[in-house]
């Protein structure tokens, strides 16, 4: 099944062969989670860099809490909190606005990282930056794979294994 | 809070159908056919709904945005489907994605935008021009996202205004998305009185 994680929203699995996907990141960041041991998976369409407010309803919406947030949902699948690894996609800049609408993409990035290196989970993949909107897909089981697309592109492999699993018939 | 009454959003769409009136007529003399326009819809939407109103997050579109500086801070979004902006192109017998036919969506969303906003600026009395135009192509969810977010103030929804314009005998429709900043649209509300 295939999960579509829209902005400010989560979604974790521990089911083989689920999909959690964010479509058409521009600006926000899509920050995966996973065990890959036990083959768990946490995908959350970041949108900002900092909440207003220390308790906000939607959580995963900022960059500053979202760590903390992804965190405990994978771990409530099941994950082992020492064993979480990350990758990033998005953050990038389509349009320059100036003003506080400056660069949003690279201070959510900025953001995202310090809150990961915060929480000593290391980040494995990224594809972020530059000018391009990107479509991330987190295929949850025993060799999680996360591919990233952009506009036009084909599916390219970010972490895992580079060759579909072949079905055991 | 981002919460309009039922007359207010009725005037908006007015503001929408007057606005889009206007920049239509400047498109059809510029291209010299006539263009048609829908009946606007005016609407407070969830930041991820708001994602969903043209379409498909992964579709390929070709974005034009005109941010509008002065009294009110908006943004004006124009999104063509790939296959309208090769029409809209072909009409000057240029592709979309060159740097001619770059220059020439560009052109159109400069059109688009200040007649548009002219109309707007004369009836409630205010200062508002539009900045250069930025013109890309990409996914809609993603030019969506990024334009939504980088207009900064409220981010839980959006009031769109929303019309399409249809350029007659040439099958060529386009998305004309006006996304005003909150402050600014109360303000616009307060002098239509209502």
């Amino acid at each position: 099944m295939e999960t579509v994680v829209r902005m400010g929203e989560a979604a974790a699995s521990r089911v083989p062969d689920d999909v959690l996907a964010c479509i058409g990141l521009g600006s926000c960041i899509g920050l995966t989670l996973v065990d890959r041991q036990r083959g768990i998976a946490a995908l959350a369409h970041v949108m900002l860099p900092e909440s207003a407010q220390p308790d906000p309803p939607q959580p995963h919406k900022f960059a500053d809490l979202a760590v903390g947030a992804l965190v405990a949902d994978i771990v409530a699948q099941g994950a082992s909190r020492p064993r979480l690894e990350a990758a990033l996609i998005g953050g990038a800049a389509m349009f320059q606005f100036g003003g506080s609408g400056q660069d949003i993409g690279g201070r959510n990035e900025a953001a995202v990282r310090l809150g990961l290196d915060r929480a000593g989970i290391p980040v494995r993949a990224a594809a972020t930056g530059g000018g391009k909107g990107r479509t991330v897909r987190v295929r949850v089981g025993k060799d999680i794979t996360i591919t990233v697309r952009v506009a036009g592109g084909a599916d390219e492999v970010l972490l895992g294994s580079p060759t579909p699993r072949l079905a055991v018939v | 809070m981002n919460t309009f009454t039922d007359l207010q959003l009725d005037a908006l769409r007015e503001l929408a159908n007057i606005g889009s009136g206007n920049a239509g007529t400047a498109l059809g003399q510029m291209l010299g056919k006539s263009v048609d326009i829908s009946v606007p819809t005016a609407a407070v939407l969830p930041l991820p709904e708001a994602v969903a109103i043209a379409g498909a997050a992964d579709e390929l579109r070709h974005g034009v945005v005109v941010p509008i500086v002065g009294d009110l801070d908006a943004i004006v979004v124009l999104l063509f489907p790939d296959a309208d902006a090769r029409t809209l192109c072909g009409i000057y017998g240029i592709e979309p994605s060159t740097p001619d036919g770059r220059s020439m969506l560009g052109e159109v969303g400069n059109i688009l935008g200040t007649n548009y906003i002219n109309v707007l600026a004369q009836m409630v009395a205010m200062d508002l021009e539009p900045a250069p135009p930025q013109v890309v192509e990409d996914m809609l969810g993603a030019i969506l996202e990024s334009v939504l977010i980088g207009r900064g103030g409220e981010i839980d929804s959006a009031l769109i205004l929303d019309s399409a314009l249809v350029v007659e005998e040439e099958e060529c429709s386009l998305s004309f998305l006006m996304l005003p900043e909150n402050d600014g649209i109360r303000q616009v509300l307060e002098r239509l009185g209502v």
